[in-house]
């Protein structure tokens, strides 16, 4: 009974009611387009970190196309990421040595490092989670961090970093190369202050005591002969370290230590570096000591620094 | 009783074995004061008087005088363990770059810096302070001072034959393209001799020159043999080649050290000669000095 009554009404919608029905698809359409650039306007213009990210995460993944209403000129989901990181670095006083590149070309924004040169840089997305984001060298299929802003994470890639910046960009000055990285890091530590953000550093970690963790597990001898003839060579001395570890005393009193945290049966072994001021990283050395880089490159299937598996494998 | 004593043919009396016993009981009374007074001169003394008293008081005794060690002997590895602590405090500022282990009772390893792969040098003999090398490894730091007056290292004779070889092979595996060219030729060559139908009074050279294709040919793939081998013999190679660079640098530390303390090997092994008189006259101007106070 009630689902003939249905139909009947159906059938009597009038030309008033059809109508009214199509100014409200298309009404909808246009609203869902405004809230899209008033949201867009904050991105570009607000002052406010909060609002900022609110923008960003909220512009990310937007239906702006409705079936009533399209619009032909869009930015595209990376685009928003890379407004997104510009202006954090713009309202967090760190603007220097971070620019988009080609604000005229829509759908797919480029960005450069004040101190790289031409080199450019953007976002690609994870085809495993459609919130999360890689950032890397355009000429370069390297996925140097991920970010994710909805779920307020960052997590750097160590071996793409390495690749990049120690491999790829061999030759340039390891000052150059240093401003960048801490253009990076500067973001990666915005992000962790001002709103929580989950940051994994990996080989960026400067902190005294983290855990470098080696792909490998177990390091064999001979590597580690290699790392101690090495560094003879360059007048430091590998010394003799805790159940089979061994410990390297560089400049300024910078301590690089190689051992097993694990135990014999499930080797875990890796390195852990202290200095002064805490801001020595695992990259630093590459960069600064020629013949850590060598070693490391030499032993690379071994000494690969673990990154998150499930982001990046 | 009394009689007995009277006829005795050895000229005994319980009076010289009175004494007899009472200088023992003295001796070990001594020796325990010493230890628990921290006196390790006297302990020294007490443990071989004639060697104290030529070598560290420059004395030459007309006879020699009694030892009665032989009453604390079983005791060496307790009185080895006691006399390490205040030795190895001295080894520790004259001998900086070893180190001890005691892996018994009384007993110590000699490891020859605390650097990667440090070797195990020996052990030390505390009751007679001397260091006992392991004689290998002290070979080798001996023969490392000889050849480097030479500007020779120890290993550089295999180091290099290991070099030769992997250059060799490299260059195998780089002439692949320029033989396999080759091969192409001979086998070309080969099917024109194939195809041949020589005159009866020919036959015989073309034969042979088959043959020597055939042989050039085989050659050649023994050549593609090694060249395939080749990586895993570079590699095998090189990793000798970093054991005995590895061995080097050992060698090399293991020089400077001695050299940065005693200036040569010379007067490393001079003063290794005379360690007891020198370790004993340091502890006893300890002792004036602490008298003195």
């Amino acid at each position: 009974m009630s689902n003939e009554n249905n139909e009947t009404e159906k059938q009597v919608l009038t030309t008033t009611e059809l109508l009214k029905n199509y100014t409200n698809a298309i009404q909808t359409g246009l609203d869902n387009g405004s809230k899209y650039v008033d949201a867009f306007e904050s991105l570009n213009t607000t002052k406010e970190l909060n609002d900022l990210l609110a923008a960003a995460v909220q512009l990310t993944n937007y239906r702006l196309n409705t079936d009533f209403v399209e619009f032909p000129h869009q930015f595209s989901d990376e685009d928003v990421q890379l407004i997104f990181l510009e202006r954090l670095l713009k309202l967090s006083d760190n603007a220097n040595g971070f620019t988009i590149s080609n604000a005229e070309n829509v759908q797919k924004l480029l960005c450069t490092f004040g101190s790289l040169g031409d080199n450019t840089f953007t976002f690609t997305k994870s085809t495993k989670n459609e919130s999360g984001f890689f950032f890397g060298p355009t000429a370069h299929n390297r996925p140097l961090f991920y970010l994710n802003l909805k779920n307020k994470e960052l997590m750097f890639h160590g071996t793409s970093l390495i690749e990049y910046f120690v491999v790829d960009l061999e030759g340039l000055d390891v000052s150059a190369i240093k401003q960048a990285l801490q253009v990076m890091i500067q973001a990666a530590q915005v992000l962790k202050e001002t709103f929580g953000f989950k940051i994994d550093f990996n080989v960026l970690d400067g902190v005294n005591g983290e855990f470098y963790e080696f792909a490998a597990g177990e390091i064999p001898e001979p590597i580690l002969d290699e790392l101690f003839v090495k560094s003879a060579d360059n007048q430091y001395i590998l010394m003799s370290g805790q159940n089979g570890g061994a410990a390297l005393t560089l400049d300024n009193d910078t301590k690089l230590t190689v051992y097993n945290a694990g135990d014999d049966d499930r080797p875990k072994w890796g390195a852990t570096i202290h200095d002064n001021d805490q801001q020595e990283s695992w990259l630093n050395l590459l960069l600064d000591y020629p013949f850590i880089k060598d070693w490391y490159l030499n032993n690379k299937k071994q000494l690969d620094i673990l990154s998150n598996k499930i982001v990046f494998g | 009783m009394d009689n007995k004593i009277e006829n005795d043919p050895f000229s005994q009396n319980d009076t010289i074995l009175s004494s007899a016993l009472t200088e023992k009981v003295k001796y070990l009374s001594d020796l325990n004061d010493s230890i628990k007074n921290g006196n390790d001169l006297k302990v020294y003394e007490l443990m071989d008087p004639n060697r104290f008293a030529t070598e560290v008081k420059g004395e030459q005794p007309e006879q020699p005088k009694p030892n009665f060690f032989g009453l604390a002997a079983d005791l060496k590895a307790q009185l080895s363990h006691h006399l390490s602590n205040k030795l190895i405090d001295y080894l520790g500022t004259t001998y900086p770059f070893f180190y001890y282990h005691e892996f018994e009772l009384g007993k110590f390893n000699i490891y020859f810096g605390n650097w990667w792969d440090h070797r195990m040098f020996g052990e030390l003999d505390a009751i007679n302070v001397q260091f006992n090398f392991a004689e290998d490894e002290y070979n080798t730091l001996a023969k490392s001072f000889e050849l480097e007056a030479q500007n020779k290292r120890v290993n550089d004779d295999q180091m290099q034959e290991l070099g030769q070889k992997n250059e060799k092979l490299t260059q195998l595996i780089e002439d692949q393209n320029k033989r396999d060219q080759r091969k192409e030729e001979i086998r070309k060559q080969i099917k024109e001799n194939e195809a041949k139908s020589p005159m009866p009074w020919e036959a015989g050279k073309v034969k042979e020159e088959h043959q020597q294709l055939q042989n050039a040919l085989l050659e050649l793939t023994n050549i593609d043999e090694q060249a395939s081998d080749g990586r895993a013999e570079i590699k095998k190679n090189e990793n000798q080649i970093l054991a005995l660079s590895k061995e080097e640098t050992i060698y090399n530390l293991e020089k400077q050290n001695i050299r940065a303390s005693f200036g040569s090997f010379e007067a490393f092994i001079d003063n290794n000669n005379n360690l007891y008189a020198k370790y004993l006259q340091s502890l006893s101007k300890e002792t004036q000095v602490t008298d003195g106070e």
